[in-house]
């Protein structure tokens, strides 16, 4: 039986007047690689702020391994097994690399020692050991990326939600932190990831929601998007390269 | 255990000092004064340094230990461990109101609410009946708890096994899941959040831990001097100072605040009493009569405060990991 993960049910958020998501719903199935795309704007940051707790959604529900968390903290939301990357990157500065993977872990251990290995070996996976004892904030920003994902690999995820994780990196990068998250599904979790650059969502996502002003303007396989006329035309029409 | 060791020695070295000058009522005043604002500073520094949340409010904490113990001695003569206690609860109790309600906010918003709060507990105190008001407390006796209160050293050892206590105790969490978690809220709060750390508890944590071991020391003040007031133990000027000391020292790091306190507080103690101006009339640069002189012998004396705002500048400016940065391998 094939159950849902993740389900987003009409969820909205408006900032006073704004609307940066309205009425959104998808599912997310177990160890799917789950694409979420549109222009700037489109309300794909917000969205994962509503379902990681940073900010409550206006309207709508957001249920996670059958539990309803719409109201529970980042935290929380991290314990349960849900965990988010950041758009804008978001190194622990003065921290060591390995310190700032630590701090990932201490959410499965308690333990120094532990927490040192379990750290040490997702480093590794992201292919960032040699860098483990600089300070985490003078990493150029192709490294910064991929310190956020070995951040987050350490808490032991069932689901990572992934914002632009490949926003601003060559080619080369991009296919390395690709690579890691085939992986990450080869393990077993489930990844959610906003991207801009058609090319890597459609390489690599078994299904796709498109959001455009806050709505869902399309939902379908790489295949179906990009042959979709409505997406070709926001795409064209918001002027954006894809 | 490297750092644990190097606790220990100089505790060590410290605890030697009073045998070793002999008496000196002075110099032991001093060393009170040195060990009590590194101990102060220490405190702080686990939540202002490690966590980052810079409270400009600790005298509340202060004060709470050191009204607390006074009045529990002038009214029913309770014995030393039970007033620290009481003072500890009190304490506790204003920081766990401040926390719950300073830690929503963020940034400069953290440091006003502090202050906002230490000024209510100071115009309380002020105002309450049972606080002595204006007045303060005196405490006559000199022999308390079977101790001759007219020896410093028992406040020097006192300070220093404070002191102690809460180097050990920072040395330990900076090394553990706790000091990894506060500086990663330092870092970034929601980073920290996203990564499962719950930002009120481990902010809650910090400043409990601080305000009781700040608490504590108030309580030794109250009793040492025998008199307190709300300008003596609960003065923003109080709280700004343990923050400089910090600062000046070097902020987050173990040894920050003592090598502040060793600094500042000899530099502030030779400002007070004109060190400055009796050395230039001795050296023959300026007669005691001129005007400079005068102007000196007047002024210097209240200079102190000026100083320390003077090397705080500069130290912002130029070293802003604080004298101990200066030392400090860069990654
Ligand atoms: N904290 C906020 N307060 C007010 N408006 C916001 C906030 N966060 C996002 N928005 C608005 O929501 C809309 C969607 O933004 P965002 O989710 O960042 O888009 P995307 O990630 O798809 O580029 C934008 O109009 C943005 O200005
Ligand atoms: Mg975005």
């Amino acid at each position: 039986m094939i159950q849902h993960l993740l389900h987003i049910s009409h969820v909205s958020k408006h900032f006073g007047g704004n609307v940066a998501v309205s009425d959104v719903s998808f599912s997310v199935d177990e160890k799917q690689i789950f694409g979420l795309i549109g222009p700037n704007g489109a309300g794909k940051t917000t969205l994962f702020n509503c379902i990681t707790g940073f900010f409550p959604a206006t309207y709508g529900d957001v249920i996670f391994d059958n539990k309803k968390i719409n109201s529970l903290r980042p935290d929380e939301v991290c314990h349960l097994g849900m965990v988010r990357t950041w758009q804008r990157v978001k190194p622990l500065g003065s921290l060591t690399v390995l310190e700032n993977v630590m701090v990932g872990a201490f959410s499965i251990t308690n333990s120094i020692r532990e927490a040192e290995a379990i750290a040490q070996e997702n480093l590794q996976s992201v292919g960032l050991t040699e860098y483990a004892n600089k300070s985490a904030g003078s990493l150029p920003i192709g490294l910064k990326k991929k310190l956020e994902l070995a951040r987050v690999l350490a808490t032991h995820p069932k689901m990572l939600l992934l914002d632009e994780i490949c926003g601003g990196l060559n080619h080369t990068e991009t296919g390395s932190i690709l690579d890691i998250i085939r992986s990450v599904r080869q393990k077993g979790a489930t990844i959610v990831f906003i991207e801009h650059d058609m090319k890597a969502v459609t390489s690599i996502c078994d299904r796709i929601v498109v959001l455009n002003s806050g709505e869902k303007l399309a939902e379908g396989t790489p295949e179906e998007i990009t042959n979709n006329p409505d997406v070709i035309a926001a795409y064209l029409g918001g002027g954006h390269n894809a | 255990m490297k750092q644990f060791a190097l606790i220990v020695t100089l505790a060590a070295m410290a605890a030697a000092l009073p045998l070793l000058i002999g008496e000196s009522p002075y110099f032991t005043g001093i060393m009170i004064s040195v060990l009590m604002m590194a101990a102060l500073s220490s405190a702080w520094n686990l939540l202002g340094g490690y966590a980052g949340q810079y409270s400009f409010g600790h005298a509340a904490y202060f004060g709470a230990g050191a009204y607390t113990t006074m009045i529990l001695i002038t009214l029913f003569n309770l014995n030393p461990i039970l007033c620290m206690a009481a003072g500890i609860v009190v304490a506790c109790i204003i920081a766990l109101i401040t926390g719950s309600i300073v830690f929503r906010l963020r940034g400069h918003y953290f440091a006003l609410a502090s202050i906002a709060v230490a000024e209510i507990v100071r115009l309380s105190v002020l105002n309450f009946e049972f606080t002595g008001g204006a007045q303060g407390i005196l405490l006559s006796d000199v022999s308390l708890w079977g101790l001759d209160l007219n020896s410093k050293n028992p406040f020097y050892y006192g300070m220093l096994l404070v002191l102690v206590v809460t180097l050990a105790i920072t040395a330990h969490l900076r090394k553990s899941k706790t000091g990894f978690y506060l500086q990663a809220i330092r870092e970034d709060q929601d980073a920290a959040s996203s990564l499962g750390i719950n930002l009120s508890f481990y902010k809650n944590k910090a400043l409990l831990i601080s305000a009781a071991v700040t608490s504590v020391l108030g309580s030794l003040y109250g009793v040492y001097i025998r008199f307190i007031d709300t300008s003596a133990v609960l003065d923003l000027r109080l709280s700004i100072e343990i923050i400089l000391t910090a600062i000046i020292g070097g902020v987050g790091t173990l040894w920050g605040p003592v090598v502040g306190a060793l600094l500042l507080v000899p530099l502030a103690e030779m400002l007070r009493s004109n060190f400055l101006g009796d050395a230039l009339v001795k050296a023959g640069l300026v007669s005691e009569t001129s005007g400079l002189g005068i102007f000196l012998k007047e002024n210097l004396a209240h200079a102190h405060v000026l100083v320390y705002g003077i090397i705080t500048v500069l130290c912002i400016l130029y070293l802003p990991k604080g004298i101990l940065g200066l030392f400090r391998r860069v990654k």
